[in-house]
């Protein structure tokens, strides 16, 4: 179980803070989705359990272990897919994947064993020899999720990994979404899209301003929301219970 | 023409707001204006930069007052001489004074009695032939005829003036090894903007492994852009009709105060990298410095030529550090002991500028 409880962060110069004692629950081998508008705290949460920033208060831990304790203890239970596609543009596929390997210790017949495995799953292979920055959106965003499984990661956070490719590359990315929580992993979720929240997470959060809104399974919310809600139930979606949440107001 | 006026009107509000790029057509050039105007003022205003020092060493001391009274003036000023030859030399190899006028015992009397002048190689050619005409009226008051003078450049491996490639070469070698802030801040941006450095540091790479990471390349870039200018001064410009540029001796001490530069150029980079938001800030910030550092070293301009006070002010640039270094080994033929301290330099600053890095990486973490 990844527990974050009570985690506030304010940015540097910031008027307000991002996330105000936000706390959820991610159960070990599940997909937990997290939702929340633009600006809700959604990428900076995941930034804190990346270990790229540090949360000015709160504690997080799997199973009990403070969280910065187990990835120094095992650097490689945690995997992060980043929203951009974070890769060198400059070099191959196969490249980037001995890279990202190497800096985290991998080498020699086990690098080649991984990369082979990755590549495979992501289904890259006959892209491997090509420069990153030449693939298409949705062969991208399948390198950028491979890089992310190099290490075998036990936690897995991915930061809206489906954004801006065709249905095919996303009903492939779901897919191995779902073949990869199915192994045993933890995978926190983000995402816009409603309706791949809805397909594939066993849980999920609603969060705006930095706070939790709702948390539980997604029959759960719809149901504790039946009575706020203004709908019929048989027609009540996780959208609408989002928009009610959040409101229907713009965001920045 | 409403077209036209409505494309002027986007082009007009797009310029007003790429405020890097109005600072750099703006400011640059005042910041030039200001520099250049300011270490060029000696010479405009009466034909000679600072006064260069020189002494008159002579078995007779009256003489040799008497010389040194008769050459002062006009941009030379006489300093205490030297106890001997041997000291001259080496006073001379240091820059201080920069010429030494050695007079041979028997001078009045002995027609073929030969002056030697001992010159600074940091000299410019023009600045010893002015010294040699000076040195020829006074002796003139003295003999009926102007006595033969021998020309020893300290450390000069030619011997003769230096050359203008042996000038040249350093200077030039160490502005293009600064402008290695340029690739360095444009590709941690670009992998601070794609995720990649946030990708990285979730992985557990520590940052200044990361940016220990880049110094290995980098350091090798600078090197072989050191070996490749120092061939071109080798081989091009004679080809082209200049001088060739005469190589020292020592090696070692050349490849040290390379070494030096390169690490205090890339800690420089790594800085303006880390402090820039965007690739145009890191152009403005790290373009924009490195010109008007180098302006300020003696890289554009000589410093000998700047005011005393814009010199004190020059003695701040990295690059006039690394300026004494080369010097020291190209022009000056020097030991380990004449590199030490500007290498010493060059390397806390290289360390200030990387510790200055994590730092501001680390404070950014914590929000």
């Amino acid at each position: 179980m990844l527990s974050v409880d009570g985690v506030s962060f304010r940015y540097a110069g910031g008027e307000e803070p991002v996330l105000r004692q936000l706390s959820i629950s991610v159960p070990a081998g599940g997909i937990f989705g997290l939702l929340g508008p633009n600006g809700a705290g959604k990428t900076t949460l995941i930034s804190i359990l990346a270990g790229q920033l540090r949360a000015a208060s709160g504690r997080i831990t799997v199973d009990g272990t403070p969280l910065e304790e187990l990835r120094r203890r095992e650097p490689a239970s945690l995997g992060l897919v980043p929203q951009e596609f974070a890769f060198y543009p400059m070099l191959t596929c196969v490249e980037n994947l001995r890279f990202f390997g190497g800096v985290q210790g991998l080498g020699g017949a086990r690098l080649r064993e991984r990369v082979d495995s990755v590549a495979n799953f992501a289904r890259i292979v006959s892209v491997m020899p090509r420069r990153a920055g030449e693939l298409s959106g949705g062969l991208r965003r399948r390198l950028n999720l491979a890089i992310g499984l190099l290490t075998e990661p036990r936690i897995l956070l991915l930061d809206e990994p489906t954004v801006g490719v065709d249905p095919q590359s996303r009903s492939f990315l779901l897919d191995s979404i779902r073949a990869l929580a199915g192994e045993g992993r933890t995978i926190l979720y983000t995402s816009h899209y409603m309706e791949e929240v809805e397909a594939i997470c066993d849980r999920v959060a609603i969060i705006d301003a930095g706070r939790v809104l709702r948390e539980g399974t997604l029959a759960e919310l719809l149901r504790d929301d039946a009575a706020v809600v203004p709908v019929r139930h048989d027609n009540r979606s996780l959208e609408q219970l989002f928009m009610h949440l959040t409101s229907r107001s713009l965001r920045d | 023409m409403r077209t036209l006026l409505a494309l002027w009107t986007k082009e007009w509000l797009a310029l007003s707001r790429d405020v890097h790029g109005l600072a750099v057509l703006f400011l640059m050039p005042a910041a030039f204006i200001v520099i250049m105007s300011l270490a060029l003022s000696d010479v405009f205003r009466d034909g000679s930069g600072r006064p260069v020092d020189f002494a008159v060493l002579a078995a007779d001391a009256n003489a040799a007052a008497y010389l040194a009274d008769g050459i002062a003036g006009e941009g030379f000023r006489a300093t205490p001489a030297p106890a001997s030859e041997a000291a001259a030399r080496d006073q001379v190899r240091k820059g201080n004074p920069a010429l030494v006028l050695i007079v041979p015992a028997g001078f009045g009397a002995d027609p073929s009695a030969t002056l030697k002048l001992l010159a600074d190689p940091t000299l410019l050619p023009i600045q010893i032939a002015a010294f040699l005409q000076r040195v020829q009226g006074a002796t003139l008051a003295v003999k009926s005829s102007s006595p033969p003078l021998s020309l020893e450049v300290v450390g000069n491996p030619r011997g003769g003036r230096p050359s203008s490639v042996q000038q040249n070469v350093p200077a030039w070698l160490i502005f293009g090894m600064f402008l290695v802030v340029m690739p360095i801040s444009a590709l941690f941006i670009a992998e601070r903007r794609d995720g990649t450095l946030a990708r990285l540091v979730s992985q557990r790479v520590p940052f200044s492994m990361l940016l220990l990471g880049k110094v290995g390349p980098l350091f090798v870039i600078n090197l072989v852009q050191a070996a490749l200018m120092l061939a071109a001064g080798r081989t091009l410009v004679p080809w082209l009709g200049g001088e060739s540029l005469a190589l020292p001796a020592r090696w070692d001490l050349l490849a040290a105060v390379a070494a030096s530069t390169s690490l205090a150029a890339i800690g420089w980079g790594l800085l303006v990298a880390v402090a820039s938001r965007t690739i145009e800030q890191a152009t403005v910030v790290g373009g924009v410095g490195t010109i008007l550092a180098a302006a300020l070293g003696g890289i554009m301009v000589p410093r000998f030529v700047m005011p005393e006070s814009m010199q004190a002010w020059a003695g701040l640039s990295p690059m006039a550090w690394a300026l004494d270094g080369f010097h020291a080994v190209i022009l000056r033929q020097g030991s380990a002991a004449d590199i030490a301290l500007p290498c010493l330099k060059l390397l806390v600053l290289a360390a200030a500028l990387l510790a200055a890095a994590l730092w501001l990486h680390h404070s950014r973490r914590a929000g």
